[in-house]
């Protein structure tokens, strides 16, 4: 008897354990209304059932739940008989069903079908083809983000990668690249010196800064997959650059100059032309440029008035404004994807948290609070999450949240972690 | 008579060994003798007529190994001597030769080590005063040279005015605090803070460069004060 408590207690604490971890990566649940999807198990075959139950429906799984709009319920109903009708008795809108065929030739078929189970018609048909070098995820994302445009309109970002700057040692940082959902690490820079400030073009082109010639340069790709060479300066000393932001169209690139009295300056560089302009004016500190989409304006961190604060300008330099108000120190814009809203970081309470500003409503919102600071906000594509960097776990890693700041996931668990960039394009 | 008896035939026989023994050459007796040898030889050879015997051999010993014999005048080769005299004087030369070169090249050698032992000491001194290219710090968001950082930034400016070739990068750092890019153009501005503050005390702005590292190497990486203080710095590199 006494033998059998223990066991108990051991097992109850085992669970406790379990499940702090599963809650510790999903801080807090949204609480808005989301389409319930039911998902049957897959109809498999030339496949292990278990790699499918991992790589594949898993990841949908995860990559719905992460949308923000799908409920993903689970289970196992019979599925031959009035399946629609089972599934929404257990309370499923939409009913997903999955047949997974893999080829002898090792071509992979997936033919996936979404019923509306109240109306009891497909809302949703799609065949896909993969050649064997294709893993199982990527169809997963695929079909995640086909489902998503279905329901909303706009693609989901399941298949999107995150392009971000990791310490390798002291002094040593380089670019890796991951998958939305934490998977599929890569490192895409071998420099071995101090690399910063990643900025992915719309087609997946890289543009960053490396000290590996002893003072900062501005290296990239010039055409797509293109070899990583030095974009500015072409020759000469260049100065104290920094912070290379592509413009929309990937055909300039927004930096920064420091000069040696101390200012530091945005600069827009014509990639085919291969000249640099100067946009500020040489008075203080103007740094951080974000370009809105359609590349006509610039958001930039300027201290002209003091403190650090954000202001808007024309992509020449005129029509100059600030555009926050309150707080001591507002930093690192970040124009989102439709243009509507800024991402920065503010100073509050001794640490940096994430506002986002509505250009239309001209109001600044919290997104995170907490002790940790948060830095370095990045829009989805899809502009329903901020990637950011955050030390509430010690060291800086890199989290996600939704833009209510209750739905925070950490992407990866790699220390050391900076300036993430969120990409459809690589 | 009782000690008659050994002395009186003691004497005789000493008297009697004494007469019959030849006293022995005295050094004097066998310089002669060997003048005469030499002479008789010397002058065998002005009149042209070399001498058939070896006048150190006994005939006995002559006749036992007549080799001895044969190698003492039938051998003599003018030609070959004068080669040999002629080889022994150029085998001299180049041995004094060698000589004089080794004895130029350790002097060579010596200078050498006086000279690199000059220049070590002289990169010594250089790196000792070096030692005055020591790190500032600044406050948090400020870029101003401090009160107490004004003594360090002349003997900066002391080194450079002693050492005119000397080349310094001026490094800008920051603390954590602050977005990655805005401390990099602080870095940037700390960096040129110190580099005003040099040029006032009338060094050549020529020979800094400056770069930021913004908040990107830390030397310490506790989030506390003490921490973010020392990472709030203007360091000097030698280049």
């Amino acid at each position: 008897m006494p033998r059998f408590l223990v066991r108990t207690f051991l097992c109850t604490l085992a669970t406790l354990i379990l499940q702090a971890q599963q809650t510790e990566v999903v801080l807090s649940a949204s609480s808005s209304a989301k389409l319930v999807l039911g998902m049957a198990p897959p109809k498999v075959s030339g496949l292990d059932e278990a790699q499918v139950a991992a790589e594949f429906t898993a990841v949908v799984r995860r990559d719905l739940d992460e949308t923000g709009v799908f409920a993903v319920l689970q289970e196992r109903l019979p599925s031959d008989t009035a399946p629609a009708k089972a599934w929404k008795e257990a309370g499923a809108q939409w009913l997903l069903t999955v047949r997974l065929t893999r080829a002898t030739t090792g071509d992979l078929q997936l033919e996936a079908s979404a019923l509306d189970t109240a109306a009891e018609k497909a809302v949703f048909t799609k065949p896909y083809k993969a050649d064997r070098l294709v893993p199982l995820r990527r169809l997963a994302h695929a079909l995640a983000d086909d489902l998503v445009a279905r329901l909303t309109g706009e693609r989901g970002v399941a298949s999107s990668r995150v392009v971000f700057v990791r310490e390798m040692a002291p002094g040593v940082k380089e670019l890796f690249q991951i998958d939305r959902d934490g998977a599929n690490l890569i490192q895409l820079t071998r420099h071995g010196s101090l690399t910063l400030a990643p900025s992915v073009a719309p087609d997946g082109r890289l543009a960053y800064v490396t000290y590996k010639g002893g003072a900062p340069e501005i290296w990239g790709q010039r055409r797509r997959d293109g070899a990583h060479e030095k974009l500015y300066p072409l020759s000469g000393a260049g100065g104290m650059v920094s912070t290379p932001i592509w413009s929309p169209d990937g055909r300039r690139l927004a930096f920064v100059q420091g000069d040696r009295r101390g200012n530091s300056d945005i600069m827009i560089l014509d990639l085919e032309a291969g000249r640099a302009r100067r946009l500020t004016d040489g008075n203080g500190i103007n740094t951080e440029p974000s370009w809105n989409p359609n590349g006509t304006q610039i958001a930039f961190t300027s201290d002209r008035e003091g403190g650090p604060q954000v202001f808007l300008m024309q992509d020449d330099g005129s029509n100059l404004r600030r555009l926050t108000g309150e707080g001591q120190y507002n930093a690192s814009p970040a124009w989102s994807p439709n243009g509507a809203m800024i991402a920065y970081v503010s100073r509050f309470e001794g640490k940096f948290d994430l506002f986002i500003y509505k250009l239309g409503e001209g109001k600044a919102y919290q997104i995170t609070t907490g002790v940790s600071t948060s830095e370095s906000p990045a829009w989805s594509p899809d502009e329903r999450r901020l990637v950011f960097t955050s030390n509430r776990f010690g060291s800086a890693q890199i989290f996600t949240t939704d833009l209510s700041g209750r739905q925070v996931v950490r992407m990866t668990e790699l220390p050391g972690c900076q300036s993430p960039k969120w990409t459809r394009g690589r | 008579m009782r000690y008659g008896t050994y002395l009186v035939p003691a004497a005789i026989v000493l008297t009697l060994g004494s007469l019959a023994c030849k006293p022995p050459k005295t050094a004097e007796e066998i310089k002669q003798e060997t003048q005469a040898a030499f002479n008789e030889g010397a002058q065998a050879f002005k009149d042209g007529k070399a001498r058939t015997t070896n006048p150190y051999l006994s005939e006995k010993e002559a006749k036992e190994n007549p080799h001895k014999m044969q190698g003492w005048y039938d051998g003599w080769d003018k030609a070959k001597a004068d080669k040999d005299a002629a080889d022994k004087a150029a085998a001299e030369k180049a041995a004094a030769d060698e000589a004089a070169r080794k004895a130029a090249a350790e002097k060579a050698a010596a200078e050498e080590a006086a000279r690199k032992a000059a220049e070590a000491e002289k990169a010594a001194a250089f790196k000792k005063a070096a030692e005055a290219l020591k790190t500032i710090h600044f406050d948090y968001d400020k870029s101003d040279i401090k009160e107490a950082d004004r003594a360090l930034l002349q003997g900066i400016a002391d080194f450079m005015k002693a050492y005119p070739a000397a080349k310094v990068e001026i490094e800008g750092h920051c603390d954590e605090r602050g977005t990655n890019e805005y401390n990099l153009a602080l870095g940037n501005r700390r960096a040129a803070a110190a580099l005003a503050y040099l040029k006032t005390l009338g060094v050549d702005e020529a020979r800094f460069t400056t770069i930021s590292f913004g908040k990107e190497k830390p030397v310490c990486t506790e989030a506390k004060e003490a921490c973010w203080g020392q990472n709030r710095r203007g360091e000097f590199k030698l280049k």
